[in-house]
């Protein structure tokens, strides 16, 4: 019969039990939402993640503050009071002559002391509006009390959405303004991958250093193109008191935007990921325009198309390669010379090579009704004729759809 | 089809601008089509040759029932032109998946007219701008549905969303096409409606192309390449094809009839529940100064003992006094103003309110029922008035001591005050068809003012 075990030896055996539980490990792993997190990170501006209770946005800071290599401080935002991050007002011998200086916390002055760090304010919502306000000076001016935090200091926040809080408070607007805002959410994967003892790792982009130029100048590019040419998106409160505390465009969240699309580009990082962190800085609606408008930023030029048909490559996809001709004819009808109109039959001709025909009936159309009296019909046409017939052929299924409706109607 | 290689004759240089069409009647005059007839080589079925495995699929005809496809619904031509055409002999007819790759049957293709094909294109499109694999993803996971049969209802539900008005004006009716109508369903719905609210006789006849793809009930199919095949859409680059389409309609709304149009309003800006937007509305108009629990030096804080020399304020939770105005001589049903009323008051709660802190004034001579509902809920009905809403906030502003905010449950059909109350107003609006009064056609309701929070509620 064994002997009863003595009870600290009990704890020592829950011990090794709990080391073993704790005994994971991690695995590089591609993950939108932590690539979007460590670059708003690195990028330096102050992220706030939204998702669910129990979702692992706790568990995803602990990865990147591994990852980064920083030591973690969180705070509950909610627990405290708004002096813990303006200052306690200490009251010395002579307030008048010394005035009253506003003492920081313990955990700031860590912080500062430590000179890095990742700074997690958990529970955003649930923070009174006052304490809200004097996180506020928090994040924009990185300051409490009398303390500055210092430039290696990260700041993260995170948030329930309302549709699960039942109590918690909008978050203003003000302080909305000044966050990246990422949704989030659980990846079925990830956790159950998790769960067996492999978690993804968060890794920092490697900014390639020779495309930081080239990097700004493209952010600079895709912003003001957009807001050159949709002035009303420069700044636009949202109206219902739900979207305020959310993404919405300002020229601050714009100049966020600006340095995220620099990052981003400098790291490579895929469409997805800046999707992610655009959307998150001015709204889901300015951020779509925006990514539109580089999409357009990244198609071929007219100009240059036309000037070297031969060497031309169009793009793959059917909807951005008529986006493209439509622009070559464009180009065509604004400064008509023969050598241009040449030069877009031979594109139209290269395009044919390559893609689906319907694609071309338009443009062909047009740029067969921009030719001029002495202009000869370049070779390159006959072989586009497949285009006509395929045209002729949707010509007669409309008429025959024509002709049964007006039966239908007749009846 | 090659193109016969003919030389433009001298005619050429002596005509106005030419067509594409006037180029290729130039270029091949003997390959010229008689005129479309019943015995249109597209328009019935070809004459096989040979085992139905080994021909090729009619490119030129899908490509031209696309073109038609486009004329007919230029909103929709970027979204056609981005579909990558993959052929496939296992799918059964035609169908999409989620990276949107557009899979055809060469069977299919041939048997089919181009003007029947056209619809079709159109049909597949629009279950993946509609993201019906996405709402059938969201679906099963909220009902949870996990029988393969869940998702073949899905398909049909989608369907149905797309097909009571997606035919017509330039596009046929495809033979087999399920609408609601065929299933004895009313029309207009919602693909989650029509799933939630209908069940499905899948005996009946007629359900033949049913299979529309992984792009409609969110399912992989056995054909379809996945995410890492060739030619798929990233969800980046599906999200910004959806984006520019719906631009396109918002930019020009005349083309296109109503159904396309209210998903281009929504589609990247949903409408939000009235409840998450008037408890917003709530929140944010009781935290304000003055009302709520926050922050204030008036009194020390408990802290201080233990801290000499640090002034510290305390957390005073003052809880907010609502006070809700309800009208009731418009035709507000019981059931929205219960639940409005519970919403309210769930939320006053929720802040830190206590019952007595919540009061309720009617506006008219239906107050029975609310008071029933009102009781229901714990709220003490005090209280009457006339139909004129001044009259209401004039009572609740009276009430002693004063609220913090008043709340106004109305259909608007009623003058505003003309200065802004003392405190902050929250006006909770019923839709309502807009009445018309013959006898009196110039009267229109004012618009509640700027002063209030406005939240649509139904």
């Amino acid at each position: 019969m064994p002997m009863p075990m003595p009870a600290h030896a009990r704890l020592d055996v829950a011990r090794q039990l709990l080391d073993l539980l704790g005994d994971t490990r991690t695995e590089p792993r591609p993950d939108d939402q932590l690539e979007a997190l460590t670059l708003a990170v690195a990028a330096d501006l102050p992220v706030l993640l939204w998702g669910e209770p129990g979702i692992g946005k706790t568990a995803a800071l602990n990865q990147l503050a591994e990852a980064l290599d920083l030591p973690l401080t969180t705070v509950i935002a909610s627990v405290h009071e708004p002096s813990d991050f303006s200052g306690l007002p200490i009251v010395g011998d002579d307030p008048a002559q010394q005035g009253v200086p506003l003492a920081p916390p313990d955990w700031a002055v860590r912080l500062v002391r430590a000179g890095r760090g990742l700074l997690f304010l958990d529970e955003l919502s649930t923070a009174p509006p006052a304490v809200q306000a004097a996180l506020l000076r928090l994040v924009l001016e990185r300051r409490i009390g009398a303390l500055q935090l210092p430039p290696g200091v990260r700041i993260v926040a995170a948030a329930n959405p309302r549709s699960s809080a039942a109590d918690g408070w909008e978050l203003s607007p003000p302080l909305a303004n000044r966050f990246v805002h990422l949704q989030w959410v659980h990846d079925h994967e990830v956790v159950v991958r998790g769960l067996g003892g492999v978690w993804p790792v968060a890794t920092l982009p490697r900014l390639d250093p020779a495309a930081l130029p080239a990097a700004v100048a493209f952010a600079r590019r895709a912003v003001c193109e957009l807001l050159t040419v949709r002035p009303e998106l420069v700044h636009r409160l949202p109206t219902s008191e739900t979207k305020r505390g959310g993404a919405w465009p300002s020229p601050r969240s714009w100049d966020m935007t600006l340095r995220l699309i620099a990052f981003a580009t400098a790291a490579g990082s895929s469409r997805e990921v800046l999707s992610l962190l655009v959307r998150g800085t001015v709204g889901d609606g300015p951020g779509l325009e925006l990514m539109a408008s580089m999409d357009r930023m990244d198609l071929p030029d007219p100009e240059q198309l036309l000037a070297d048909p031969a060497g031309a490559v169009l793009p793959e996809r059917g909807d951005l390669r008529q986006v493209v001709l439509d622009g070559v004819v464009a180009a065509v009808r604004n400064r008509p010379e023969r050598a241009r109109w040449d030069a877009a039959w031979a594109l139209l001709l290269r395009a044919l090579e390559s893609g689906a025909p319907d694609v071309l009936v338009v443009p062909a159309t047009t740029l067969a009704s921009l030719r001029r009296e002495d202009w000869e019909v370049p070779e390159a046409i006959e072989h586009l004729a497949s285009t006509v017939a395929l045209s002729r052929r949707a010509d007669r299924a409309a008429g025959r759809v024509a002709a049964r409706t007006n039966v239908t109607a007749g009846r | 089809m090659s193109a016969g290689a003919t030389p433009p004759d001298t005619g050429w240089n002596t005509r106005p601008a030419p067509t594409p069409l006037d180029l290729g009647r130039r270029i091949r005059p003997k390959v010229a089509r008689p005129a479309p007839t019943p015995g249109d080589p597209d328009w019935q079925v070809k004459p096989q040759a040979g085992p139905p495995a080994l021909r090729p699929l009619d490119l030129e005809k899908l490509y031209a029932a696309r073109l038609q496809a486009v004329r007919a619904r230029p909103y929709l031509a970027t979204a056609l032109f981005a579909l990558h055409l993959v052929e496939s002999r296992q799918v059964p007819t035609m169908g999409v998946d989620r990276q949107w790759r557009c899979y055809a049957s060469p069977g299919f293709v041939e048997r089919t007219a181009v003007e029947d094909l056209a619809s079709i294109w159109v049909h597949e499109v629009s279950h993946l701008l509609r993201d019906h694999h996405g709402r059938s993803d969201r679906l099963a996971r909220d009902l949870g549905l996990r029988d393969p049969a869940d998702r073949l209802r899905m398909n049909i539900a989608a369907d149905c969303e797309i097909n009571d008005d997606a035919f017509g004006d330039g596009l046929v009716k495809p033979a087999g096409a399920l609408t609601p109508r065929l299933l004895g369903l009313p029309e207009g719905k919602l693909m989650e409606d029509y799933l939630r609210g209908f069940s499905f006789d899948l005996r009946r006849p007629g359900l033949a192309w049913l299979d529309c793809g992984g792009g409609a009930d969110g399912v992989d199919r056995p054909w379809e390449l996945g995410p890492d095949g060739a030619h798929g859409l990233t969800a980046q680059e599906r999200d910004a094809v959806r984006f520019r389409v719906a631009e396109g309609i918002r930019g020009r709304p005349g083309n296109a009839p109503a159904g396309w149009r209210r998903w281009a309003e929504e589609v990247f800006h949903p409408p939000q529940p009235w409840r998450q937007l008037l408890g917003a509305a709530m929140r944010s108009a009781v935290s304000g100064p003055g009302a709520g629990g926050d922050y204030s030096y008036g009194r020390p804080a408990r802290r201080s003992a233990g801290l000499p020399g640090v002034v510290l304020p305390s957390l005073r939770r003052r809880p907010p006094r609502v006070s809700v105005v309800v009208d009731t001589s418009g035709s507000v049903s019981d059931r929205e103003l219960g639940s409005a009323l519970l919403e309210v008051a769930a939320i006053g709660r929720a802040v830190g309110g206590r019952h007595d802190q919540v009061t309720v004034l009617s506006c008219d001579a239906a107050a029975q029922s609310v008071g029933a509902l009102c009781r229901a809920a714990g709220i003490p009905l005090i209280g009457g008035g006339g139909t004129d809403l001044r009259t209401g906030f004039a009572a609740a502003l009276r009430t002693r001591p004063q609220p913090d905010v008043v709340v106004v449950l109305t259909d608007g059909q009623t003058p505003w005050p003309t200065v802004a109350p003392a405190c902050r107003t929250v006006v909770g609006l019923f839709r309502r068809p807009s009445r018309y009064d013959e006898n009196n056609g110039e009267y229109r309701p004012d618009a509640p003012p700027e002063w209030a929070r406005v939240v649509t509620i139904g």
